[in-house]
């Protein structure tokens, strides 16, 4: 399991570093570009199947942002139609923006940037 | 590639303006030393090594948090995704983090590190400027794109994936 994690991350690391070097684009870019991936992968139920293969391997990169996002949405379709389609695209993707946003907020409260 | 055909437009500005001319081999001298020679096939096995790496570090956490709570997978992997969010944070509040980035390249951008580290940096540039114009307003400066358009797509492919499945 180890070994297929290692293989998996590191080669999603590598396409996106190949790319960098290829075009102009900005980190930015890339992390938008493989959220959609993830969204797209995850739409079609592939990444169901990547998750159970790879185990933490396509956990750790932001594509699973994207498989989060498309999870809630469709579980809340499921429950209630088009409106639970609103209510549950965030819910799962949830737990991790918010707490993104508190590490940021606390970090920045406590050190200053130097230079 | 993109800065020395800049370089080379100041070079023929500053040429036709002052009429001195640079000699071709200071003009060389001057590109070489801007311009760093990085071999692309090297930071490419960086990238896979160091993202490779990321991967059996968020593998073990979750082996780890398996074993030590009884907890489900997904909590597992909120847990995975919490300490490493956390670590790239505290990192990147001390400093540390753009010396690592420079060194490992996409392999800290690709994982969930490289979100923390983005979301963290652009609050603490704009800290001076005030809580609510300063940090309110660019702590989603360069995330802000990630959730947008996740939420977009998110929404489009939710519907696919909940009339297919």
């Amino acid at each position: 399991m180890y070994i297929k994690a290692f293989l998996f991350c590191g080669a999603v690391c590598a396409i996106s570093q190949y790319v960098l070097e290829k075009t102009k684009w900005t980190p930015g870019h890339m992390n938008t570009l493989l959220v959609v991936i993830g969204c797209v992968l995850s739409g079609f139920g592939l990444y169901d199947k990547l998750i159970t293969m790879f185990g933490a391997g396509a956990v750790v990169p932001i594509t699973n942002f994207g498989h989060l996002l498309v999870t809630g949405a469709s579980e809340g379709y499921k429950i209630n139609g088009i409106i639970g389609l609103f209510q549950g695209v965030l819910k799962n993707a949830s737990a991790g923006i918010s707490f993104a946003i508190l590490c940021a907020f606390i970090n920045t409260l406590f050190f200053k940037v130097k230079d | 590639m993109f800065l020395k055909q800049f370089l080379h437009y100041i070079y023929k500005l500053v040429k036709n303006n002052n009429g001195e001319i640079m000699d071709n081999n200071e003009y060389d001298k001057l590109v070489k030393s801007i311009v760093k020679s990085e071999n692309p096939i090297k930071n490419i096995l960086i990238a896979f090594i160091s993202g490779g790496v990321m991967g059996v570090i968020g593998e073990m956490i979750t082996r780890i948090s398996l074993n030590y709570f009884e907890i489900t997978k997904s909590d597992a992997y909120f847990i995975t995704f919490a300490i490493l969010v956390f670590v790239a944070s505290l990192l990147t509040g001390l400093g540390f983090f753009d010396k690592l980035l420079s060194i490992f390249k996409c392999g800290l951008i690709v994982p969930s590190t490289g979100f923390a580290n983005t979301m963290t940096s652009s609050a603490m540039d704009t800290r001076s400027e005030g809580f609510i114009k300063g940090i309110g307003a660019s702590i989603f400066k360069l995330t802000g794109s990630i959730i947008l358009y996740g939420v977009i797509f998110g929404l489009i492919f939710g519907l696919i994936r909940g009339v297919l499945l």
